[in-house]
């Protein structure tokens, strides 16, 4: 019984490993025709793009007016130029946020196809994160090749300055890839959290817009009141837009880099776990219906 | 033809009757209306914090931005709630094949695809808008006279026939191109996002564009600068409404080129 019973656990463990190989194989292939797939639309990209630089140079404008005529123009905590720089990228940025659920899932998850995709032998959360991050980062290339393009491209006191340093834009592109993990961490979270919900979008929402409003795209987090800026570094969702910016505009001491990094990594982990465990318990509840 | 501008009001009113008694069967209908009123919110919040942090711009207070964008906002959310049936059609109707359904039926198209849409939750946008115009106004010691009442009102009705034109436009285009239709949005959510710009300082570029191509700031900074005394000439107040009704017409006409042009979709 005994000796049984650890061979049933020790073939368990095989399978399981030979399992997650191939799921992790057949998600890189799905990331791969996905991310490829939304690459061909180009002038999509390019309409969604003018949203991008329209909105920048919005704000851009908003921001130029308050620091060179507002009564307290000294409480301003980042130049001028940081400031441009700061919107240009988070603009660029934006389009790896989940502020929805990716429409192929949501459809599944609408129209009950989540019972066919359970019978793939697959991991639901790994299958569909890295559909639904494929999703996202195909539309990003086009949009951010525009924004940034147009950004560098704009007269002088509009233009996208160059990084700080180097150091800074290698620190900032590794920040963008951990963004990008965070991002799609975040939207397996809401979406695993609207998996059981029949009656609406409205807690989903919510919670990306929180995500949305804490990252630093509505406005840069430097300046949000004094009194927060200890929470809202340590906060997920910096790790959306305001860290990456920060680097490439020098708004991070050195010192503070690696734990910068660890800090969006540990978030991103926090959220898969969370996504992984509420998708666990709403699968467990889910009645399929139909024949 | 009276009869027939009765007749469709009457199909108009009745799809918004079913429409609105079906939503209200979504026990959750109430946590949209929430998640529209935190977006509402999250989108002056920027405003907000950075005149808290540093301070007015001149006579600009933020008790005027708000009240010129929460009158654009207001406008915005009547429009989106009464002509939701437009906002959709490309994905919903064009695309899925659905309009040639309404084609077959003897009654105004555009009234069908007005009513073919209503969502409750956005109203929760138009009322927030009311509300913080309201409040705005008070805060600027606005007294609730005939006039400032009868200019905000039709400020209100004017731009809810913008918006409603925006919508109209965009679905005439989709005839056209249905892909490359995002850029839509910087005529809806994105335009009045230029009013957190004080009008002093705003790019003439940008001023102009949303004067005479897409009156906006016809239906939110001239009402808004005539009721509180700006120095606007008064009868620019009062252009809301004819501009509201040209732009809506003018896309009435795109979209009426654009259902000549149709020839289905689907297989």
């Amino acid at each position: 019984m005994g000796k049984g019973k650890g061979m049933g656990v020790a073939m368990d463990r095989t399978r399981k490993f030979s399992l997650f190989v191939c799921s992790a194989r057949a998600c890189i292939g799905l990331f791969r025709i996905r991310s490829i797939e939304s690459l061909q639309y180009r002038a999509a990209a390019l309409s969604s793009g003018s949203i991008s630089v329209f909105w920048a140079l919005i704000e851009i404008t908003v921001y130029t007016v308050f620091y060179r005529y507002a009564a307290h123009r000294e409480a301003a905590t980042l130049t001028l130029a940081q400031m441009v720089s700061y919107i240009w990228l988070g603009q660029t940025l934006v389009p790896l946020h989940p502020l929805s659920i990716d429409d192929e899932l949501l459809a599944k998850i609408n129209s009950g196809d989540v019972g066919v995709e359970l019978c793939r032998p697959l991991d639901l959360y790994f299958h569909w994160f890295a559909k639904s991050a494929a999703g996202r980062v195909g539309r990003f290339w086009w949009r951010a090749l525009i924004t940034l393009g147009i950004g560098l491209l704009m007269p002088g006191p509009l233009r996208l300055g160059a990084p700080v340093s180097a150091a800074g834009l290698i620190m900032f592109l590794v920040s963008v890839a951990s963004t990008f993990l965070l991002s799609a961490a975040y939207g397996m979270l809401v979406t695993a959290v609207r998996l059981g919900i029949t009656w609406g979008d409205g807690p989903t929402y919510m919670m990306m817009l929180v995500g949305g409003v804490l990252s630093g795209g509505y406005l840069p987090l430097p300046l949000w009141p004094d009194f927060m800026q200890g929470f809202l570094y340590v906060q997920p969702f910096a790790g959306y837009l305001d860290l990456p910016v920060r680097f490439y505009v020098g708004a991070i001491p050195p010192g503070r880099a690696a734990a910068t990094i660890a800090l969006q990594l540990g978030w991103t982990l926090l959220f898969v776990c969370a996504g992984r465990l509420v998708m666990r318990g709403r699968l467990r509840g889910v009645i399929i219906q139909g024949g | 033809m009276k009869s027939a501008v009765w007749r469709d009001a009457r199909v108009y009113l009745k799809y918004i009757r079913m429409h609105f008694l079906s939503g209200l069967e979504y026990k959750g209908w109430w946590m949209m209306a929430l998640q529209v009123l935190l977006v509402c919110v999250a989108d002056f919040l920027p405003s907000f914090l950075i005149f808290a942090r540093m301070g007015d711009i001149g006579a600009w207070t933020w008790e005027r931005i708000l009240l010129i964008y929460a009158l654009a906002v207001a406008s915005f959310g009547l429009a989106e709630s009464f002509c939701r049936g437009f906002d959709y059609f490309p994905w919903h109707m064009l695309r899925s094949g659905n309009f040639d359904r309404l084609l077959l039926r003897p009654r105004s198209l555009a009234v069908q695809v007005a009513g073919s849409f209503f969502h409750i939750h956005r109203l929760a946008r138009a009322a927030i808008g009311i509300f913080a115009a309201v409040w705005a106004l008070s805060r600027l010691g606005v007294p609730a006279t005939a006039f400032s009442v009868g200019v905000i009102g039709l400020a209100l009705l004017g731009g809810t026939l913008v918006y409603s034109g925006v919508f109209v436009l965009c679905s005439g285009i989709a005839f056209f191109t249905i892909k490359a239709l995002d850029w839509i949005y910087i005529l809806t959510n994105a335009s009045y996002q230029v009013t957190r710009i004080p009008i002093d300082y705003m790019p003439g570029l940008f001023r102009r564009a949303f004067t005479f191509l897409m009156p906006m700031l016809v239906i939110s900074y001239y009402p808004a600068a005539v009721v509180c005394g700006w120095g606007e000439p008064v009868a620019a107040g009062f252009l809301a409404l004819p501009a509201g009704a040209a732009f809506l017409g003018l896309s009435l006409l795109v979209w009426k080129l654009g259902v000549r042009h149709y020839q289905s979709t689907g297989s």
